[in-house]
């Protein structure tokens, strides 16, 4: 029996009519389903109303989101949604967002969220770079051999030029993967890069039966550049970049 | 932090792509803490820490510090040399604690992030040229900058905003 007042920690939404998973979730307490009519939230309850959060934590949310997309269409919560109560839970969100929940449901239904994340050989780009830019290689033969301190200001003016040239390269990388991809894809979403190396940060969203042209199409890309990125790709996921609530009306 | 766990390819591939099925923490971090529904007002959970890690993971490359790095990076190439690392070596080093390329973890990345703008801001005020800033963190409410579109090739979305 659900314990009603209880605060309710909120994985995501699925279907009514599925099974929680056989999983734990967060401070090892069971998982729940509640529901409202065809729409259900996947939740368990909250140990406090302020939780404190570590790896052990999130991994939990992404184990629960994981074991959910087996057993069905999942709509991912963001991590760290806490209802104060089961009633709480019932109105502001699913009788708040039922039809727009239903929907992306409908729309999710055999689809799942691949990430791409492509990190540069940082010799290998510099290189292209070099060699694509005779001013950058110009410039730096006439720093080989000179002092760093006699050359501070020509050595910033060469980075200026190197980083450039290197988000220009990155912008360019980006669209060609994600290109290649889109073919395959349902949905694209491209982020920045998260650090200085990355080539492509993009999710796409693709139909489980289209996984393996997917597939086909990312070992085309990565041994294409094999020299130069480094790719990695990690799926089926759960749509998190995919999914969005509107204000309730 | 633990590395991502490497799967087997879970499907038949060339081997050029790292492949995880099952997701380390690194590989989902963005996703569940950026991504996913959100009812705003209703979060109630702590993320003291782990907020400031993540959700300010942003690159900052046009700074003074950044431009010194490229520089002498660029200056330490050897351009009589025509190879790379080869595929081995790669394959090797597709951890984030790999190899010569040092590719950062997402959270050390971010930690240079943040200690990244204080230097940057130092240069600001010395007026140091070229310091524009062409990427800058966020703060933790702005919603991540994603450029989403449909390819077309499969079902539009369309979506309904209010309950019927």
């Amino acid at each position: 029996m659900t314990d009603k007042a209880e605060p309710r920690y909120v994985y995501g939404v699925v279907r009514a009519d599925t099974a929680a998973p056989a999983v734990d979730g967060i401070a090892a307490a069971p998982l729940e389903l509640i529901a409202d009519g065809d729409v259900a939230a996947l939740t368990s309850i909250a140990p406090d109303q302020y939780l404190e959060v570590g790896r052990e934590e999130l991994l939990t949310h992404s184990r629960v989101l994981e074991a959910a997309l087996d057993k069905g269409t999942v709509l991912p919560m963001r991590f760290g949604v806490v209802l104060s109560d089961e009633e709480t839970l019932r109105s502001d969100l699913l009788d708040a967002h039922h039809d727009e929940l239903a929907v992306q449901l409908t729309e999710m239904d055999g689809k799942v969220e691949m990430t791409l994340k492509g990190v540069y050989d940082e010799e290998a780009v510099l290189r292209e770079i070099v060699a694509e830019h005779p001013g950058i290689a110009q410039l730096r033969g006439e720093l080989e051999g000179k002092p760093e301190a006699a050359t501070y200001y020509e050595r910033i003016r060469l980075g200026e030029l190197v980083a450039a040239a290197f988000v220009e390269r990155q912008e360019l990388d980006s669209e060609a993967a994600v290109e290649d991809l889109r073919l395959h894809a349902v949905a694209v979403a491209v982020g920045e890069p998260i650090h200085e190396r990355m080539a492509v940060n993009a999710s796409f969203l693709v139909e489980r039966a289209k996984l393996d042209e997917f597939d086909r199409a990312l070992d085309a890309i990565g041994e294409r550049k094999a020299k130069l990125i480094r790719f990695r790709v990690t799926g089926p996921l759960p749509p998190h970049s995919f999914v969005e609530l509107g204000v309730a009306a | 932090m633990a590395t991502a766990m490497q799967q087997q390819p879970y499907r038949g591939g060339s081997g050029y792509v790292a492949r995880s099925s099952s997701s380390g923490l690194y590989d989902v971090l963005e996703l569940i803490l950026d991504k996913g529904l959100v009812i705003d007002v209703f979060v109630r959970v702590s993320l003291i820490g782990i907020e400031i890690l993540t959700i300010d993971a942003r690159i900052v490359i046009a700074s003074v510090d950044t431009y010194l790095r490229f520089a002498e990076a660029v200056n330490r190439l050897d351009l009589m040399a025509t190879e790379t690392q080869g595929l081995p070596e790669l394959m090797e080093g597709i951890t984030e604690g790999g190899a010569s390329s040092k590719t950062k973890g997402m959270l050390q990345g971010a930690k240079e992030a943040l200690f990244g703008d204080d230097e940057e801001e130092e240069a600001e005020d010395e007026g140091d040229e070229g310091s524009t800033r062409r990427r800058t963190s966020s703060s933790t409410t702005t919603k991540r900058r994603r450029r989403r579109e449909a390819t077309g090739s499969g079902s539009k979305r369309g979506r309904s905003k209010s309950k019927s």
